[in-house]
């Protein structure tokens, strides 16, 4: 009876075959059956892929699948939108990650530097996606395009460098950045002041930090910045006017990411009022915001866009008309405002109720128990849901294909509206449309998990 | 105070919405009733032929929501199945199994549906490797000059069950095979509570079922007869056996693949989220894999899973709205080819939306009934 | 002197009380690269009652769940009863019917009745009819003093009603020895007793039991060793007199000026 425990097995190769793929009798059939059908099926992929597939179609109409019908002559324009992008994306990051690594640091929590190895794999399936484009590029262009968007995404990033107290002018560059790669398209004309006056409102009215005031002086003081903040801005737009391509005009991939991001923005604020409005003690504003958002909820997004194509018209005072895609985008966020209410609504009732309760007691006001303790935490925990309810609006962007616009998916029509490619190729752009999506989804929601578990650790 | 604010701010907003609504429907001419309802259809509905374009509107709309409702059963049928197996087999010990699942989550999650839906429809379908309906593929009976299955690009043959007589009878006898097979249950289970004895009750009131039915079927002298699908004269229709069309299978099957992956995914969290302490207090009781799943975990499971099980159901119903993309004749299809064939938008509007409000708060109701049944008893 | 020699000149003590019922000899165990238990030696005999502590770490409560098998030992023998603990689920299943287990967290089964809770495993394990299963169910229930809650569910009873509704969960089982894992750890103070009570009672009814806890005056009342764990081994062993009026090793004497 001398049994002495057999070292564990995982180690060796044959053991693992053994432990996972033949545990037992059952398994291992299952084993034995599965694996010809997976050779089966990667052979099918490999002849789709390489042997057979019409990739030809990517590659003569690559542009319309990034632009779509934007005009050829403005595509500069594009171009500069999306490095200027980089590069916010890259103070405001690298701004993000200083913050915190400092306050971690500060907390005497250790941590870890990432290998670049780790950072690759994070962002495996975007830089898959960007690696087949480039494999479909035509030109050179391309190549250089990329270089000069990741060159500008690590320039941004070198704000992690700047020192706390300036902490500020990174975040003001990264708004910046983003303000002026919007209107790089749009350009300057129309209400496009209005946009960044409430930007530019808002940084001011949370800047402005008088001590020693009485509130209702501080209330004047900060009216009065901003209301002299807007006409600064009113007054720098019909100075510099720099015409451009509306969003109307815009669509392929590019239209796609810029209508869900839009659509995000827009609902979060919405939505969170919403929430609140749920949670009112007047029983009118409970009544209208849980019938808005059931019914939202309990309709399908199509019929919401229908509704926006069809009657919104009707609901604006004759004359007046809003383009195909500013209907849809405002049903799309009519619609994710009502599902981000639901999500924020969640994470306000999880919260114990013994944080209000500390709270009162310490003698805060209502508005600022909800600003500074309840709605800080609140939010942090519903991360992960409102990350997931952002892919789910990306995904649905490509409804607008039904509404005859072309985003990303809706742009194959005008690929197969050609031609040479009328009736061939359908399963070529359709796998393409998906790559596409998958790795933006996909990516999205690997951020998500990965933010889910920094933050049960209380990070 | 702020409250009172934006009560009246929405009050007023939506006094100018709908205001400018009836102006602008007044002036345009275009009515805002639904007298429409009664008026003739005037439009054909494709893949329907008993549909008469004279016939009123109210009846194109019965027509779009029983098609919905048909997606919709098929699509969540083929979900749960899908999906439970799925989910399972993400949890294996199998490494293959495990893996091979995990692939099949990660890429149906986070892709559109409608590119899904799509892909059935123009790469299998329009302009796929089937052929048409005059050349359809016709997998043959092995043995007999029947066709087992017909595959062709506009519509898909199966076999079905046809009368050939004595079908009351049979009914009869299935529901008295299903009465008795309930008692050999029972009886089965008083045997486990008297004597200790494994029970066995499924193998055994399954097998007096399946023996009554075939006792049934041949004293009845063949009730049943298997219609097997054949092409009409003309080759332009499947007649005999069961019709799928390639609409309603892209639609269906789409949205059946689609929504397993997120059953799958709702299935492998419901059982991880049963503590572990369950699954080391069942082995401490000496209780079999089986016996943990059956008395320990999946109870608790499927209290977990049930609401967001429930959900995508909804969600799944909510989807079928795609087929506005493809040449399915659901409700909001029809909606829209009715729209634009000239009747006013509003009122059809309001009525689609009604419709998957009614199944939205069905659903809902469901939902709230089953949540109060499976509540854990606490203090 | 090492533990090895401290546990069997103590272990041989006790033989009086019976041959060894469980028996652990030169036990390893790792959790990757940490080692969670060293060198373990150690022998039971029927009827005995042993409590083991230490600091947390220390390993004690991997110790019992490895004579369940709920954790898997690495090196050494285990045997239980005569039975030895290898790959081989049949033994793993011999075993775990011989033996109880009441835990910290209690893991009662939520949706079921109490008296289902307790008659789970005579029924579906030892095809016990049920009616005689209910029959046990009660009796056992009786034992722990709460046969009255026999058909509430757990989530409406206190975490000492719970704590006995779990020990008579595996008393139905009719186990050959007991193992408990900081039973009255989770539990509010005025509910330790109740438990604790139960458990004395067990102890005088002659259950062979190893009981994993802080509770020392558990230990005077009914241990007839107690062994003491430090970072994976056993570093002494002893009666309860002697860890109170005479502990030898610096580790014990630390760790005891802590609780006590």
């Amino acid at each position: 009876m001398t049994a002495v425990a057999r070292p564990t097995s995982s180690s060796t190769a044959s053991g693992w075959i053994r432990g996972r793929l033949f545990p037992n009798v059952a398994s291992g059939i299952v084993t034995v059956l599965l694996f010809p059908l997976l050779i089966y099926l990667a052979y099918r992929a490999f002849l789709f892929i390489v042997v057979n597939g019409r990739w030809d179609v990517i590659r003569r109409n690559l542009n319309l699948f990034m632009q779509g019908t934007f005009p050829r002559d403005e595509q500069w324009r594009i171009l500069v939108q999306i490095i200027l992008m980089a590069m916010a994306v890259g103070v405001g990051g690298a701004t993000a990650s200083a913050a915190a690594a400092d306050r971690t640091r500060e907390a005497g929590i250790a941590t870890r530097r990432q290998r670049p190895t780790a950072t690759l794999r994070r962002f495996g399936p975007l830089i898959l996606f960007v690696l087949v484009l480039l494999y479909f590029a035509t030109t050179a262009n391309p190549w250089l395009f990329v270089l000069a968007v990741v060159s500008a995404g690590l320039l941004g990033s070198a704000a992690r460098f700047l020192p706390p107290r300036l902490r500020h002018l990174g975040w003001l560059i990264a708004v910046l950045a983003l303000i002026v790669g919007f209107q790089a398209v749009s350009g300057t004309t129309g209400r496009s002041w209005l946009a960044t006056a409430i930007l530019v409102s808002i940084g001011v009215w949370l800047s402005v930090r008088q001590e020693g005031l009485s509130p209702l002086a501080r209330l004047a003081t900060k009216t009065a910045l901003v209301a002299l903040a807007a006409g600064v801005v009113y007054g720098i737009y019909t100075v510099v006017t720099v015409p451009g391509i509306g969003w109307d005009k815009w669509s392929g991939l590019h239209l796609t990411l810029w209508v869900s991001a839009l659509a995000i923005v827009l609902s979060f604020p919405l939505g969170l009022l919403l929430a609140l409005a749920r949670r009112s003690t007047l029983p009118a504003l409970r009544v209208l915001a849980t019938g808005y958002i059931e019914l939202i909820r309990g309709v399908p997004l199509i019929t919401l866009l229908f509704m926006g194509q069809f009657i919104l018209g009707f609901m604006l005072p004759a004359g007046s008309s809003l383009s195909s895609i500013s209907r849809a985008i405002a049903a799309m966020t009519l619609f994710t405002a009502a599902y981000v209410a639901e999500i924020v609504r969640g994470g306000l009732q999880a919260l114990p109720y013994g944080q209000t309760e500390a709270a009162q007691a310490l003698g805060l006001t209502p508005g600022r128990t909800m600003r500074l303790i309840i709605l800080p935490q609140a939010l942090r925990a519903v991360i992960p849901a409102m990350v997931g309810q952002f892919i789910s609006i990306f995904k649905d962007s490509s409804l607008l294909y039904i509404l005859a616009i072309n985003e990303f998916l809706g742009v194959r029509s005008l690929v197969h509206a050609q031609a040479d490619f009328r009736s061939v190729a359908h399963a070529e752009t359709l796998v393409f449309v998906a790559l596409g999506y998958w790795a933006f989804a996909y990516s999205m929601s690997r951020e998500s998990q990965r933010l889910e578990r920094r933050l049960r650790v209380g990070l | 105070m702020g409250q009172v604010v934006a009560v009246l701010i929405v009050f007023l907003l939506l006094r100018w919405l709908f205001g400018n609504l009836v102006d602008n429907s007044r002036r345009t001419g275009i009515s805002l009733d639904f007298g429409f309802l009664n008026r003739p259809t005037q439009f054909q509905i494709a893949n329907h032929p008993e549909f008469d374009p004279r016939s009123p509107v109210y009846r194109m709309v019965l027509v779009g929501i029983k098609n919905t409702l048909l997606a919709s059963v098929f699509g969540i049928a083929l979900a749960g199945v899908l999906g439970l197996i799925v989910g399972i087999a993400r949890l294996s010990q199998n490494w293959l199994t495990a893996r091979l699942a995990s692939v099949y989550v990660e890429f149906f999650r986070n892709i559109p549906p409608l590119v899904i839906i799509l892909f059935f429809a123009f790469a299998v379908f329009l302009h796929g490797p089937l052929p048409n309906l005059r050349e359809a593929i016709e997998v043959g009976f092995p043995g007999t000059s029947h066709n087992l299955f017909i595959f062709s690009l506009e519509q898909w043959g199966i076999p079905s069950l046809a009368d050939a007589g004595n079908l009351l009878y049979f009914s009869l006898a299935i529901i008295f095979a299903l009465v008795v097979s309930a008692l050999v249950w029972r009886w089965r289970t008083r045997v486990h509570d008297q004597a200790g004895d494994p029970h066995h009750r499924l193998f055994w009131s399954v097998g007096v079922l399946l023996l009554m039915l075939a006792l049934a079927y041949v004293l009845l002298d063949e009730p049943l007869r298997v219609t097997w699908p054949t092409l009409s004269e003309n080759r332009r229709r499947v007649i005999d056996g069961f019709a799928i069309n390639s609409g309603f299978i892209s639609v269906a099957g789409a949205l059946g693949l689609y929504t397993a992956s997120h059953v799958a995914e709702i299935i492998r969290g419901s059982i991880l989220a049963v503590s572990r302490g369950q699954t080391e207090a069942a082995n401490a009781l000496a209780l079999t894999n089986f016996q943990r799943y059956r008395f320990v975990i999946l109870p608790q499971a499927v209290r977990i899973a049930l609401p967001p099980l429930i959900n995508q159901g909804l969600n799944l119903v909510k989807n079928t709205s795609l087929a506005a993309a493809v040449a399915y004749a659901e409700i909001t299809n029809l909606t829209a080819s009715s729209i634009g064939n000239g009747r006013p938008a509003v009122p059809s509007i309001v009525i689609l939306m009604a419709v998957y409000l009614s199944f939205s708060l069905i659903i809902s109701f469901i939902l709230n009934l089953v949540n109060r049944r499976i509540q854990l008893v606490a203090r | 002197m090492t533990s090895e020699t401290k546990g069997s000149a103590f272990a041989d003590a006790t033989q009086a009380k019976g041959e060894a019922f469980i028996e652990l000899t030169d036990v390893d165990k790792f959790f990757g690269d940490f080692q969670a238990l060293k060198d373990i030696n150690m022998k039971v005999g029927k009827q005995e009652v042993v409590v083991v502590i230490g600091p947390s770490g220390s390993g004690k409560s991997t110790l019992i769940r490895c004579i369940n098998r709920l954790e898997k030992h690495d090196r050494g023998r285990i045997i239980v009863d005569g039975i030895e603990l290898s790959d081989d689920i049949r033994n793993i299943q011999e075993v775990r019917r011989e033996t109880g287990m009441v835990f910290q967290q209690f893991n009662l089964f939520p949706h079921l009745t109490v008296l289902d809770n307790v008659i789970l495993a005579p029924r579906e394990v030892r095809h016990t009819p049920k009616k005689e299963a209910e029959n046990l169910g009660m009796e056992m229930l009786e034992r722990v003093k709460i046969p009255e809650q026999a058909r509430k569910y757990p989530g409406q009873l206190s975490g000492g009603q719970q704590q006995r509704v779990a020990i008579a969960r595996s008393l139905a089982m009719r186990p050959k020895v007991m193992l408990f894992d900081e039973p009255t750890s989770a539990l509010d103070p005025e509910m330790i007793k109740e438990v604790l009570d139960v458990m004395v009672e067990l102890a005088e009814g002659g259950m062979t039991m190893i009981v994993v806890t802080h509770e020392m005056g558990f230990a005077r009342a009914v241990a007839n060793r107690v062994v003491f764990m430090s970072d994976g081994q056993i570093v002494e062993v002893g009666t309860p007199e002697h860890f109170f009026t005479d502990p030898q090793e610096d580790r014990t004497k630390l760790f005891l000026s802590q609780i006590l």
